[in-house]
């Protein structure tokens, strides 16, 4: 079941005198369950390219297509609910909302969406859980070392049940260890619940444990590897 | 999580920057109130005192009289008018004067001074002269039996010198001057105002015989049974001079015309000038003082007197009080902008740093879908709530010092009490009780959070959520 389809998108920047195409010409599919990673050289265009299946930017051509309905259809207000229901964001850093503790990061969406206190507490927990943290639920962020913030960040992005997660350099901030834990967090929730994640990365570990890598080189895709 | 408890959260996650605004806040609207009460008390109580011990809110006047204001132009007391001016349902007493000016002597001293022809009995019913006459003095002799009372503490036997000659009204500014608290007024005070009394005598209709202004006995070294001599220009320029014997002394609360009035009885100042049955002016006591009461019975007044006469109100009377006090509120209000201007950019400031400082998280918020519109009431909230923080505690503390003000008036005494004095204002402060300027404060700073609120929303609804996330 295809979740995901980029049809042909590019993007171009006109900003100052130089026009960079930034993504130029990509087409892709992605079937839910997948484990993926974009990689490619800096300036690459892989955050360009995650913003605009996220719905964060708008291409300057071609279609994104999310479990069919093309993005490009929705209003602003629209697009951020459509945002909030059916992806789920795990940023580089400064994820989460300072003033809220660790459940309330994770409960945000579900109150937005206006969830009842006992479903939201259960399925808080269960993430919280699921990422390990059971045990720091009323911590703030400030009080969490940035591998816990970035767990915290990953299950709050699967708070409203997304279609998919995007990630754009989850562990860029992270030491070793904490990326090889957050990774196996994601392995896990992927394997063992068919959450699909599509992130970015510069780190070769974390290459190493997705189940497709799709390398980009100036805006365009020049490889795309499925592991078994 | 609701919008009020995320935005009472974010208050407190800069504390000392939501303290600094809110307590400039605070400050603007404590002050704004305060000063203001004090200015519309102030002007309240001069405006009181001019037409209360001298105007009146009301006055028939010969039409040339106030331009020119001599003897010539008096006009004959017409009491069948009077009958019909004290039916008018607002009127309740008509009070006949005989005002002109002379020049006082005593000896070397010379003065030149105003005389009110009075009825007496008749200015009970606006200015109250006897009110105003001196009660008690603290004279060399009432000093000395003072220090002789072997009852009396020795603080007030120290204090008393620094007042000797001083007079008083009233037994409790006595008490105040003394440094007599009101727990121990009733054990000293009795033998302080027997010791200080001072006994005035009556003028009365038919009888020579002068009131003088307190300052101006001082000046002219004349005390009770001492003899004042008066000459001007009388009726078609005819002499006009007498000899009259001081009866009692009045300290009116205006500096300016205590230092030169002297009351006659109203027949034998009319004699005094040759004019026999005039007046210059007729004063009238009202029941309802308010702008619009006033400028309606000055309306039906007018119906009633004839060509040679005219109706002037306390404010036409008092011109120069009242553009004084005019200006005086136009620099306050000035000063109050000046003070709101400071206020504003420091709330401004705040909006500005706390706008560019979350840049970022509004990234977030926006991305995971949280509708700009729920993030701007988030902030508005927030900011809303600093500026109540400060509005309410201005109010509260501003209300309850003005409160306290409205009912214990700050009476100067001493050396601050001849510096106001100098100035020609009554050494105290008056403060004006909750009014309508409570709203037009509160108001502005309403306002002014506001409009320092439209920048952050204006920031919220442009922002773009792929560049927020950049920052
Ligand atoms: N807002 C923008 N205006 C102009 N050019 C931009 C803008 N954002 C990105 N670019 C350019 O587009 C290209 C792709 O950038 P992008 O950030 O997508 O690369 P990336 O692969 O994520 O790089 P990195 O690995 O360093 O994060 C770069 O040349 C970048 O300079
Ligand atoms: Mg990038």
């Amino acid at each position: 079941m295809k979740i995901l389809e980029i049809k042909n998108v590019h993007k171009i920047y006109n900003s100052s005198e130089v026009k960079v195409h930034a993504v130029n010409g990509v087409s892709l599919d992605f079937e839910k369950g997948e484990f993926a990673a974009i990689v490619g050289p800096s300036g690459s265009g892989k955050t360009t390219l995650l913003n605009m299946i996220g719905g964060l930017d708008t291409p300057s051509d071609g279609e994104i297509i999310v479990d069919q309905t093309n993005l490009a259809g929705l209003k602003s207000s629209a697009l951020i609910d459509f945002r909030m229901r059916n992806i789920g964001f795990v940023f580089q850093s400064y994820n989460l909302i300072p003033v809220l503790t660790a459940k309330e990061n994770v409960e945000f969406i579900m109150s937005l969406q206006k969830w009842n206190k006992k479903e939201r507490d259960d399925r808080t927990f269960e993430l919280l859980k699921a990422v390990g943290l059971e045990d720091r639920i009323n911590s703030r962020p400030s009080k969490l070392s940035g591998g816990q913030q970035q767990r915290v960040a990953v299950a709050r992005a699967l708070a409203s049940k997304p279609k998919f997660v995007l990630a754009d350099e989850p562990t860029a901030n992270l030491d070793s260890k904490s990326t090889e834990t957050l990774l196996d967090i994601m392995e896990q929730l992927n394997k063992e619940e068919g959450i699909t994640f599509i992130f970015s990365t510069h780190d070769a570990r974390v290459v190493k444990k997705a189940r497709r890598v799709i390398t980009l080189e100036d805006g365009k895709v020049i490889s795309d590897e499925r592991k078994n | 999580m609701n919008n009020l408890k995320l935005a009472w959260r974010n208050l407190w996650r800069n504390r000392r920057r939501t303290l600094i605004t809110s307590a400039s806040i605070f400050f603007a609207v404590f002050f704004a109130l305060f000063m203001r009460s004090l200015q519309l008390g102030s002007y309240d109580h001069m405006y009181k005192n001019a037409i209360e011990s001298y105007t009146g809110y009301i006055q028939v006047q010969h039409k040339d009289f106030w331009e020119e204001k001599i003897v010539d132009n008096t006009f004959p007391y017409d009491r069948q008018l009077e009958q019909r001016i004290l039916a008018d349902a607002n009127v309740t007493a008509t009070i006949p004067r005989f005002e002109s000016f002379a020049l006082a002597s005593n000896g070397p001293q010379t003065k030149g001074v105003m005389v009110m022809g009075v009825d007496p009995e008749k200015e009970e019913h606006l200015s109250k002269v006897t009110d105003k006459m001196v009660k008690y003095k603290l004279s060399a002799a009432s000093i000395e039996l003072i220090k002789q009372d072997s009852n009396l503490p020795e603080k007030i036997k120290e204090l008393a010198p620094l007042f000797e000659n001083s007079t008083y009204t009233t037994a409790s500014r006595l008490q105040l001057d003394l440094g007599i608290s009101d727990k121990d007024a009733g054990q000293w005070m009795p033998a302080i105002e027997q010791y200080s009394r001072f006994d005035n005598g009556h003028i009365e209709m038919g009888e020579p015989g002068v009131w003088v202004g307190e300052k101006l006995s001082s000046y002219l070294k004349l005390g009770i049974g001492d003899t004042i001599v008066l000459i001007s220009q009388g009726y078609h320029a005819t002499t006009a001079a007498g000899k009259y014997e001081i009866k009692g002394i009045v300290k009116l609360p205006l500096p300016d015309i205590d230092n030169k009035i002297v009351y006659l009885p109203l027949d034998i100042c009319q004699g005094l000038y040759n004019a026999e049955g005039n007046l210059t002016s007729l004063a009238l006591a009202v029941k309802d003082n308010k702008d619009r009461a006033i400028a309606g019975t000055v309306e039906r007044i007018g119906g009633l007197v004839s060509g040679e006469k005219r109706v002037m109100e306390w404010r036409e009377m008092n011109d120069v009080m009242v553009s004084q006090m005019d200006a005086d509120d136009k620099g306050g209000q000035i000063m109050l902008g000046i003070l709101y201007l400071v206020i504003a950019f420091g709330i401004f400031g705040t909006v500005l740093m706390l706008t560019a400082e979350r840049k970022r998280e509004f990234g977030v918020l926006v991305a995971i879908g949280m509708q700009k519109k729920k993030l701007s009431s988030v902030i508005t909230l927030e900011m809303l709530l600093i500026g109540m923080l400060g509005l309410l505690a201005g109010v509260i503390v501003a209300t309850i010092l003005i409160l306290y003000g409205v009912n214990h008036p700050l009476i100067f005494k001493g050396e601050m009490a001849l510096m106001f004095e100098e100035y020609g204002m009554e050494p105290q402060f008056a403060f004006w009780t909750i009014d309508i300027y409570y709203i037009s404060q509160i108001l502005i700073v309403l306002a002014m959070v506001l409009l320092a609120i439209v920048y952050p929303l204006r920031k919220i609804f442009t922002m773009k959520v792929v560049n927020a996330l950049r920052a």
